[in-house]
């Protein structure tokens, strides 16, 4: 664990790459769960 | 709904772990200077990111019935026979003079014609002159010029109807020889450790093309060609993006993006694809910096079973590329297994080859942002290497002292090229997508809906292959 915060200056910029991904995801996600919603009621 | 919640947690944490592996890769077989940019690198991912998602909406509204389905191309011209002849000797002259000068020739990689041709010329160049001017591949293919002109001296020899006919190339075979071809191409180019050996290179090619005489032979020129030769399938995929299509004759117009889209998804037509996009995405992560911290790891284990340390190093590069590929085929299997949950009946294996050719334009924005710089630089070594083919000292064309200019555009150029490619690359992915699914559902919601996931696996590639280029030019 301690090499990898001991280098989070190296990659934390990477993380930011992610973001654009888990947004969408997460847009997804919201979606499916509304959909469940709708199926539900 | 349990199983669609299970797929977004996959797909999350495939998309973490794909970018958690793949940070700091070189430049990719190009060279890359200091880059002035006025945003940093990252923003240009969350910007390439916002431009899909409002191609998306776009799509979903403006794009109301299928528009690319139905090919509808125009005659232009016709091709006197006497061509086609003369580009496939001008094929084998070629393919004869990289031999001569593989296995003749200095063996110094940069002083002999044969790597640059391979390597620069063939496998990076081939790509871009595709899209532009169709596939040119089919015209100079060497080892199809000489099958053709064996078959037309055994007919006259022979008599037309005394030869033997072919066997029916097996179904199941489908690309699969292309889908050994690319792993085997790019396996000597970024694991072999003598993959700049001309002479080795010379025997390679020599022993390729012997292959695809036995099997032009065994079950038809144009057959074999379709699919089992790896490097005509390979050139045809992407020359099937771009307007122009030689076929029989002619040479005929069409928009750009349709010609792809009537690619039947055969046996290994997925896995192809996905060995383009992950070979090439090795390749920049293989130059990065958390792979060069990981794999002498790796190789030291092999190095302790007694091995080697240049085969312990092959093993340890064999086992990235084939992880990479299988990350790029898994990132898109989940996006397939998404649609799939939205319903109307449409079965996983029928869905990944229906969508299939959305990948071929991924694969090509790959190919042009890892390889532009190469193409745009070492292309450029051309002019001394015609001049001094075997590296002798010849001037046979005067251009012999001729040197790369690495002016010619700047590092800031490239990057800008290397990031609208991506952008452009995927929305075409996202419009082929699109253009398929409301062909394929009944109701335009389910269509929609089924893209989501799409959408969801063009941001990953980009942000994957923007991530990799930026590691690439900080390395």
């Amino acid at each position: 664990m301690t090499p990898i915060l001991a280098h989070f200056g190296h990659w934390w910029q990477s993380l930011l790459y992610l973001a654009p991904v888990v947004v969408v995801v997460g847009w997804l996600s919201l979606q499916a769960w509304r959909d469940s919603r709708r199926s539900d009621d | 709904m349990r199983t669609r919640a299970r797929l977004v947690a996959a797909g999350a944490a495939l998309a973490a772990a794909t970018l958690a592996a793949v940070p700091d890769p070189a430049a990719a077989h190009g060279l890359v200077g200091r880059q002035d940019l006025p945003i940093p690198r990252w923003l240009f991912a969350w910007a390439a990111a916002t431009v899909l998602v409002a191609s998306f909406v776009g799509l979903a509204v403006l794009w109301p019935r299928p528009r690319l389905q139905q090919l509808q191309e125009r005659i232009v011209a016709s091709v006197p026979r006497t061509l086609d002849v003369l580009a496939g000797a001008l094929g084998v002259a070629l393919f004869g003079l990289v031999l001569y000068a593989g296995l003749a020739g200095s063996q110094s990689a940069t002083a002999n014609l044969a790597p640059t041709v391979i390597y620069v010329l063939f496998w990076v160049g081939l790509p871009f002159a595709s899209v532009i001017f169709g596939d040119v591949f089919r015209a100079i293919n060497p080892w199809r010029a000489i099958a053709r002109a064996v078959a037309w001296a055994a007919r006259r020899i022979a008599g037309a109807g005394s030869l033997p006919e072919p066997l029916a190339y097996p179904r199941r075979l489908g690309r699969w020889p292309a889908v050994l071809t690319v792993l085997s191409f790019a396996w000597v180019e970024l694991v072999y450790v003598n993959r700049t050996d001309p002479s080795q290179l010379a025997i390679m090619a020599l022993a390729y093309a012997a292959v695809q005489l036995v099997g032009m032979s065994l079950y038809g020129i144009e057959p074999w060609e379709q699919r089992g030769d790896g490097f005509a399938v390979y050139f045809n995929l992407f020359s099937r993006l771009g307007p122009l299509r030689w076929r029989d004759g002619r040479l005929a117009v069409h928009r750009p993006l349709e010609g792809v889209v009537g690619l039947t998804p055969v046996p290994g037509t997925v896995p192809l694809l996905c060995s383009m996009i992950g070979t090439t995405s090795f390749d920049g992560f293989s130059q990065g910096q958390t792979w060069n911290s990981l794999a002498p790891d790796i190789q030291r284990r092999f190095l302790d079973l007694g091995l080697s340390a240049d085969t312990a190093l092959e093993i340890t590069f064999t086992i990235g590329l084939v992880v990479m590929v299988l990350l790029v085929g898994l990132l898109f299997r989940l996006g397939v297994a998404g649609m799939h949950t939205v319903g109307e009946g449409h079965t996983t294996e029928e869905l990944a080859g229906k969508f299939a050719h959305t990948l071929v334009p991924i694969a090509l924005a790959y190919v042009v942002a890892h390889y532009f710089s190469l193409l745009v630089y070492n292309g450029q070594a051309t002019a001394y290497l015609a001049s001094d083919p075997l590296g002798h000292g010849s001037d046979l064309f005067g251009t012999a002292s001729a040197t790369i200019d690495y002016g010619v555009i700047s590092a800031t150029g490239i990057w800008y090229v290397q990031v609208a490619a991506l952008i452009v690359g995927h929305v075409c992915g996202l419009i082929l997508a699109h253009d398929r699914a409301i062909a394929m559902y009944r109701s335009a919601r389910d269509a929609t809906r089924s893209q989501y996931w799409m959408l969801a696996v063009m941001v990953s590639f980009t942000s994957l292959g923007l991530w990799l280029l930026s590691a690439a030019n900080q390395a």
